[in-house]
């Protein structure tokens, strides 16, 4: 392991015509990180995602996985150095099995890339995030919380380093996000993994990370602790407002 | 080369040019607003061409009378179509990717039946009939310039229709309507934009358009069953220019492509006129695809 | 590879033993009308399997197919005589892979309508490039084959490359490639994500369909003996195998040669006294098909039957039900 991080963001931009959705991003991960972004809706949260995994080009800026340049690089580049993903709404291959889809990172980015025993075939897998019963479904027949799982389950098969959740936990009830939370922080403690998580429950989320990054308008607006988070004023006044400095 | 040779050969590419926008607006119209892309465009055009030809050859109607007779005809037909056809895959596709497919392959389909069907009722050959094709001058430095009254006609009819269109988009809540279902599907139908009606009658109107193409065609230029293609093609290659969904543009494309064709052909050899419209085509579509007029 | 062979793979591969043994005969008891059917079937089998292990699967559809086809013609015909048959075969086939490779890095990062529309444009483009180079720089018309192979070396080299399509299908279907393309058809910036070098697949599948046509191609110009562009560039190859491969069923294996031989039978007997009747009957049958059996004619099973007699019935039912209501 050199001395590089994980994956670092150095002043990325990206502009959609005249829109800038994510303005001068930097920032920088660790192995082993548990990192939560929030922000408001249009924060710039989901497209800086789509940057890091190289599914959306930067206008400008650039991007470096363990001091390896992949700005500009196409997706799969990506996903071969260990970066994976979820998607906000799931993605899964509907008409194959849930078994299948699994499989299919295994066949790929997850074919030539080292990994914990857990991670070692889509049986292993699907055990891990709980969807061994419905391993011969099709995908498009599971239940769209399931189907949330099996896109974890997806990017897991590509033995990733680093995983990007993008509100994984939408729609669940308190009880299920709770479930969602400890999922991932297992997912982080077994596997070795760092995991950058997108969440609208920021209270759920500010309990189990260690570290928060908040976007407002495409800009990173803090960086640190929870604690610290919630008390900088400008994330009060953009997004948390007043209640949450007295939470614990 | 005098003015006046040159002002023939810049009106003779804006008058092929102002049949390629009006066949071009038609096919936008249906591409911008319901992601159809009919390839068949160009028979309807025929069909128009040989409708007129029969009235005026068998029942002595005048092809002007034909006009608004081919524009209503085809709109009809249209909208048989596309509630036969489009709807149907409206309604069964799960997404857009897979909608605009089935869509292509639909219109695919028409091809061969309308071209072919147009092949057994009349023939392959060519056909055609006079009508005010007598010379007219224009006055003007170096002797002015000469053009068939049919030719002119032409060129006036399709400005007409086309300006027409474009107003009626801009200016009209109906259009504004459309305007507003091409920008923002949901969005539109939020606002109580109605959907199942405006649908069928902008693919009307698109084919319409086509017809009364075809049949200001029919007055001055032979015709055959095979004749649609090639405007199929040209159309594609106009709304390329200028921008899918951009009405103006295909306006403003469709009399450049007919000026640099003319210009084009008179200077190289008629032969290089195909290599010169497909080149120009996947040269803007590689490099341009939203439009030459697209602002990045 | 698993050395063990799986019922399903068995069994595929004994319909096609089954099928080839039976075209194999057909040159030796059938008349020459039969031959000349069976050929043109084959053919089409060749070029719809290619057509649909590529578009069938990731969803690009190609309109490209007569470009390949006409260089393969090409090809041929100029080097038949110092290549010797095989070598003619092979060359065919690489020169329409090397087009299709340049075509594809050029066109297929487009959507696709777009991909659709460019492959048509490019083959005319082709077409209309070498009419014009053939009348004004080498001052042809079109190529004479003088020295030919005779009926059944083509037959039999045809029916050898529809059974090489449909085999690399059987094959490509169990392979990552094969799964890598049906990712791509399915989502493909998600299979981008998960590790598939989505332009690397599509170019060298769009290559691999190219070359079987591009084969076929430099084969029946042999059969031919007469080429130019107007024929061998001809649209209608490329929309007859696309139309074809789209009744027949893109993404399913048999499919397309399902299509093939009911078309063979259909174009042989309407072709002469109705071209036109054919031909509509293409163009109804694809929109029927789309329209109501997205999946092709093999996707036809009993269950199918069952869910148009539901849907008719309810259908039937609304009428009634609106017209009950009083009229509007």
């Amino acid at each position: 392991m050199n001395g590089h991080p994980l994956l670092e963001a150095r002043a990325v931009t990206v502009r959609f015509g005249g829109l800038v959705a994510v303005d001068a991003v930097s920032a920088a991960f660790a192995p082993g990180e548990l990192v939560g972004i929030i922000g408001p809706n249009g924060a710039g949260k989901t497209t800086f995602f789509n940057a890091l995994s190289g599914v959306v080009e930067v206008s400008s800026g650039e991007l470096f996985a363990q001091g390896r340049r992949l700005t500009g690089a196409s997706p799969h580049r990506y996903a071969h150095h260990g970066i994976a993903r979820t998607f906000q709404t799931p993605r899964v291959f509907a008409e194959l099995s849930v078994a299948a889809n699994i499989d299919f990172g295994l066949q790929f980015a997850g074919r030539k890339r080292d990994a914990s025993w857990l991670l070692k075939d889509e049986a292993s897998i699907l055990h891990l995030i709980g969807l061994a019963a419905q391993a011969g479904l099709p995908a498009g027949a599971i239940t769209p919380s399931q189907q949330r799982l099996l896109e974890i389950g997806m990017a897991l098969a590509t033995r990733p380093r680093l995983l990007l959740l993008d509100e994984v936990a939408a729609g669940l009830t308190e009880g299920e996000v709770d479930q969602m939370a400890q999922l991932i922080r297992r997912l982080r403690d077994e596997l070795d993994l760092t995991v950058i998580w997108i969440e609208h429950a920021v209270t759920t989320l500010l309990n189990y990370v260690e570290r928060v990054i908040v976007l407002h308008q495409g800009r990173k607006i803090a960086d640190g602790t929870p604690a610290e988070v919630v008390r900088h004023a400008e994330v009060v006044d953009a997004y948390l407002g007043d209640e949450m400095v007295e939470a614990p | 080369m005098s003015f006046g040779s040159w002002l023939e050969l810049i009106a003779s590419g804006l008058i092929t040019g102002g049949v390629y926008a009006l066949v071009a607006l038609g096919l936008n119209l249906q591409y911008g607003l319901m992601r159809v892309l009919n390839i068949a465009h160009g028979e309807f055009l025929m069909v128009g061409a040989f409708l007129t030809w029969w009235a005026h050859t068998q029942l002595g109607v005048s092809p002007l009378l034909m006009v608004p007779v081919s524009f209503v005809l085809l709109m009809a037909l249209g909208m048989a179509i596309h509630r036969l056809t489009f709807r149907r895959l409206a309604r069964t596709s799960p997404n857009l990717d897979v909608f605009e497919a089935r869509g292509l392959m639909v219109s695919f389909g028409l091809m061969f039946v309308v071209q072919n069907f147009a092949q057994l009722l009349w023939g392959g050959d060519l056909r055609g009939y006079d009508f005010m094709a007598d010379p007219v001058r224009i006055p003007g430095p170096g002797g002015g310039a000469q053009f068939a009254a049919n030719k002119l006609l032409l060129l006036a009819l399709a400005l007409a229709f086309s300006t027409a269109l474009i107003v009626v988009l801009r200016k009209t809540l109906y259009g504004k309507g459309v305007r507003a279902l091409m920008q923002s599907p949901t969005g539109a139908q939020l606002v109580g934009i109605d959907t199942t009606r405006l649908h069928p009658l902008m693919f009307g109107i698109g084919l319409g358009l086509s017809g009364v193409a075809g049949c200001l065609l029919s007055m001055t230029y032979t015709i055959s069953p095979s004749m649609g293609e090639p405007y199929t093609v040209t159309a594609l290659i106009v709304i390329t220019l200028g921008g899918f969904g951009s009405m103006a543009g295909a306006l403003a494309a469709g009399l450049a492509l007919g000026v640099i064709e003319a210009v084009g052909m008179h200077f190289t050899s008629p032969s290089l006129k195909s290599l010169l419209s497909y080149g120009i085509f996947i040269a803007v579509l590689l490099w341009r695809p939203n439009g030459l007029f697209a602002r990045k | 590879m698993k050395l063990h062979i799986k019922p399903a793979l068995a069994r595929d591969l004994l319909v096609l033993f089954a099928l080839t043994g039976w075209a194999l005969a057909i040159p030796y008891f059938g008349s020459e009308f039969m031959v000349s059917m069976a050929l043109t079937c084959l053919m089409y089998a060749a070029l719809a399997s290619s057509w649909s292990l590529f578009c069938g699967t990731t969803r690009y559809l190609s309109l490209a197919t007569a470009a390949f086809f006409g260089v393969g013609a090409y090809t041929g015909a100029i080097l038949l005589e110092q290549i010797g048959w095989f070598g003619a075969i092979t060359l065919g086939a690489a020169v329409a892979a090397a087009v299709a490779v340049v075509m594809g890095a050029a066109v297929l990062h487009l959507r696709g309508t777009y991909f659709a529309v460019l492959t048509f444009g490019m083959t005319e483009l082709i077409r209309h490039a070498i009419t014009w180079w053939e009348k004004q720089v080498t001052g042809t018309v079109g190529r004479v084959l003088a020295v030919v192979p005779e009926r059944d070396t083509v037959y039999l080299t045809v029916l050898a490359l529809a059974v090489a399509a449909i085999g690399v299908s059987i094959m490509v279907r169990r392979s990552r490639f094969g799964l890598a393309m049906a990712g791509i058809g399915a989502d493909e910036q998600r299979a981008q994500t998960l590790g598939v070098n989505t332009r690397l697949v599509k170019i060298g599948g769009f290559a691999l369909t190219a070359a079987f046509a591009g084969a076929v191609g430099a084969a029946m110009s042999a059969r031919w003996t007469y080429i130019d562009p107007a024929t061998v560039f001809n649209p209608f190859i490329g929309f007859q195998t696309v139309l074809i491969a789209l009744i027949g069923g893109a993404a399913t294996l048999w499919g397309p040669l399902i299509a093939a031989v009911v078309f063979s039978l259909l174009a042989e007997t309407l072709r002469l006294q109705a071209p036109q009747v054919y031909m509509m009957s293409l163009g109804l049958l694809l929109i029927l098909c789309v329209l109501y059996l997205p999946g092709g004619l093999a996707s036809l099973r009993t269950a199918t039957f069952g869910q148009w007699r539901d849907d008719t019935s309810q259908w039937w039912r609304e009428r009634t039900r609106a017209g009950k209501k009083g009229a509007r």
